[in-house]
């Protein structure tokens, strides 16, 4: 959207290409009156010079064809061939564009054209276009790096899945598990999204064009996926690595499209603003791609030699939505638990990320994790907001097995589109337990603690859905302060609201959050913790390892005493604050 | 799950005891049957006598809720103690049931 930035660090900005100042005053006025910030450059080599110095500090350059000193098409050849450059997307104004023209231009990297004389409604969608695929794709590639690389074992695959959340969970979980990831995952989750958008749901390219400019179009996918005609499709996923290559067979339950015109970026439809994604994958992410006839099968294949041997696996992970307890009710022993199970871990931080945090935010934070006998459906994250803030936030899903699992994958995905509400844990549940409440079967719901570490404001603004409360150890006097963890569960009343409550840290304050298994899990003895116990366990940590206390730590009585395997799987984050 | 009906002027009662977790699933649904089967405008469910509830017996009263809704029967969620009380408040089903702690 203009205006707001992936890094929220600055506006979306525009670096505008042209030797005619007037046509660079017209784009410039038209882009700002809609919150873009612009850049100005009278040809090539002065946008070179400006590129070079600020490599981070564009989302999108409009460029001109013919200049002096240097031309449009020389400029993108210095781009393409630089790593920290190769990414913006170029946006090619031409005045004639005649197939070869954009044939041309095409090999040299560009998909977005704009015919002169302007036309602003079409300069706003395909400036918007542009910034939006390149703001996912980034998206993208910062969840696959936070990834870890187990799906590396897998030999076959088949996934099915619905919705476009699910389509982008899945692309980056298989990415991670191929050479050339940061490619395979923006190709992956291209593939995926047509076959939902004009497979499944029916809405053919023009129809989107429309639905985009209208701004329509994220509330008709909604609503098709929820139509009784559309909402029992799936998309079916078949994986397949052998003879040194990745083998990935894609089919929808649509009728097909005319596949012809999407293959190569159709210069009839280059000055569109949207509809080249298929082209994008083709060129720049796999070796083949080749549709079957009607349109709804795709075969995409990637060469992959020399990777490490592959355990024989098979794995139906994206069952159907309402697989309910028969599904739960899997055997919990086997490669495919294996490999669900690290699959779910690669949805945990990783110890990069929370090095990271420790850097930008001087909060030192440590998660534990330990699963039950079967699959868990415990969750946490943490998400940078500001200079200041971040979200902390753990989940739990009621039961355990492939149910629960699933519902982890879903919750992951779901978190990760609410952007506007981080900052506001109250807002964040009700939203959250809206989008759930209408997907998950009744009987089935998440607890869930969201909150903010406000190092400005010196605390944990939090809001609650039926979790253990979360704890505040002060580190010089061992008070312990326990929170409120009431709230209706989610998933259950769409119409639910969540209040926001607050735990004040002090200098060396430790915050605990941890699942109910932490309570509930019963020790050898028999006996469990109960609630008083488990903030016995974090304050008496506390007293006997000060700053030196991590979760690994505080949780080692009861890990020495709990008996296995857990009953419940745990999940408990410890934040020591600076 | 041990569990009692009790049929009273007013309606069943649903006495629950010992535990109610995720191993009660099948007891669980096979005794909601048998509960609407009575064909009552209210329900009781009586859980003095329930030591221990888990995430999944809260799904299961969801569950229970749902079809109570969509029969039009009322359900009455009485004299919970120690950890269950503790759990149903932490969950705020006092928005989704009548409560009564008597």
């Amino acid at each position: 959207m203009p205006g707001e930035n992936l890094d929220r660090a600055r506006p979306t900005r525009a670096l505008v290409v042209d030797d005619e100042r007037l046509n660079r005053q017209l784009i410039t006025a038209n882009l700002r009156t809609t919150g873009y910030e612009t850049v100005e450059a009278e040809d090539g080599l002065a946008a070179w010079e400006i590129l070079d110095c600020d490599p981070a500090g564009f989302d999108v350059i409009l460029l001109d064809r013919r200049m002096p000193r240097m031309d449009g098409l020389a400029l993108l050849a210095r781009l393409k061939a630089d790593e920290n450059l190769c990414d913006i997307p170029v946006i090619m104004q031409t005045a004639f564009a005649t197939e070869e023209d954009v044939a041309e231009g095409m090999k040299a990297g560009v998909y977005y054209y704009l015919a002169k004389p302007l036309d602003r409604r079409l300069l706003l969608s395909v400036v918007a276009a542009a910034v939006t695929e390149r703001q996912r794709w980034r998206r993208l590639r910062r969840d696959l790096d936070r990834r870890a690389t187990a799906v590396t074992l897998m030999e076959r695959g088949r996934f099915r899945f619905r919705t476009l959340a699910e389509a982008e969970t899945l692309a980056v979980a298989l990415a991670s598990a191929c050479p050339r990831s940061r490619f395979l995952v923006v190709g992956l989750a291209e593939i995926f999204t047509n076959a939902v958008e004009h497979g499944n749901l029916g809405i053919a390219a023009e129809e989107k064009e429309r639905l985009i400019a209208e701004k329509r179009w994220a509330g008709e996918i909604e609503a098709r996926l929820d139509a009784p005609q559309y909402r029992d499709k799936r998309v079916t996923v078949e994986v397949e690595r052998a003879g040194g290559e990745m083998r990935f067979t894609v089919c929808d339950e649509g009728t097909g499209f005319d596949w012809r015109t999407f293959v190569d970026l159709d210069p009839r439809r280059a000055f569109l603003a949207s509809g080249r994604g298929i082209a994008v994958a083709r060129r720049f992410c796999f070796d083949t791609v080749a549709y079957r006839d009607p349109g709804n099968e795709v075969v995409c294949t990637l060469r992959c030699d020399g990777e490490a041997a592959p355990l024989p696996v098979e794995v139906d992970i994206l069952a159907r939505r309402r697989a309910g307890h028969v599904a739960a009710a899997a055997p919990a022993d086997g490669e495919d638990v294996r490999l669900a199970r690290a699959m779910q871990v690669e949805l945990l931080p990783r110890p990069e990320v929370l090095a990271a945090v420790r850097r930008r935010y001087g909060i030192a934070v440590s998660g534990f994790h330990e699963f039950s006998s079967d699959l868990g459906g415990d969750l946490w994250g943490i998400d940078p907001l500001d200079d200041r803030r971040l979200a902390l936030w753990l989940a739990d899903f009621s039961g355990h097995g492939v149910t629960a699992a699933l519902n982890t994958f879903r919750m992951h995905a779901l978190a990760s589109h609410l952007e506007q509400a981080r900052g506001r844990p109250a807002a964040f549940l009700g939203e959250l337990n809206r989008r759930l409440a209408g997907a998950l079967p009744i009987g089935q719901y998440a607890t869930m603690l969201y909150g903010v570490l406000d190092l400005g404001a010196g605390g944990f603004s939090y809001a609650a859905a039926a979790a253990p409360p979360p704890m505040a150890v002060d580190i010089a006097s061992l008070a312990t302060r326990v929170g409120d963890g009431s709230g209706l569960p989610l998933g259950i009343a769409p119409g639910a609201t969540y209040s926001e409550r607050r735990l004040a840290l002090q200098s060396g304050g430790v915050l605990f959050l941890a699942s109910d298994a932490l309570a509930e899990n019963p020790r050898e003895d028999g006996t469990s913790l109960g609630s008083a116990g488990a903030r016995d366990l974090v304050r008496a940590g506390v007293a006997a390892h000060r700053g030196g206390s991590d979760v690994d730590t505080l949780l080692a009585p009861f890990l020495a005493a709990v008996r296995r395997p857990l009953r419940d799987d745990l999940t408990a984050v410890c934040c020591t604050w600076p | 799950m041990k569990y009692e009906i009790v049929d009273g002027s007013e309606g069943p009662t649903l006495m629950l005891r010992d535990q109610l977790n995720f191993a009660d699933r099948e007891p669980f649904d096979t005794m909601t049957d048998k509960l609407f089967a009575r064909r009552s405008r209210i329900v009781a469910i009586d859980l003095s006598g329930l030591d221990y509830m888990d995430s999944a017996g809260l799904g299961m009263l969801l569950s229970l809720r749902e079809r109570a809704d969509k029969a039009g029967v009322d359900v009455q969620l009485q004299r919970p103690k120690g950890e269950v009380r503790e759990l149903l408040a932490l969950a705020c089903f006092d928005t989704l049931f009548t409560v009564s702690h008597e």
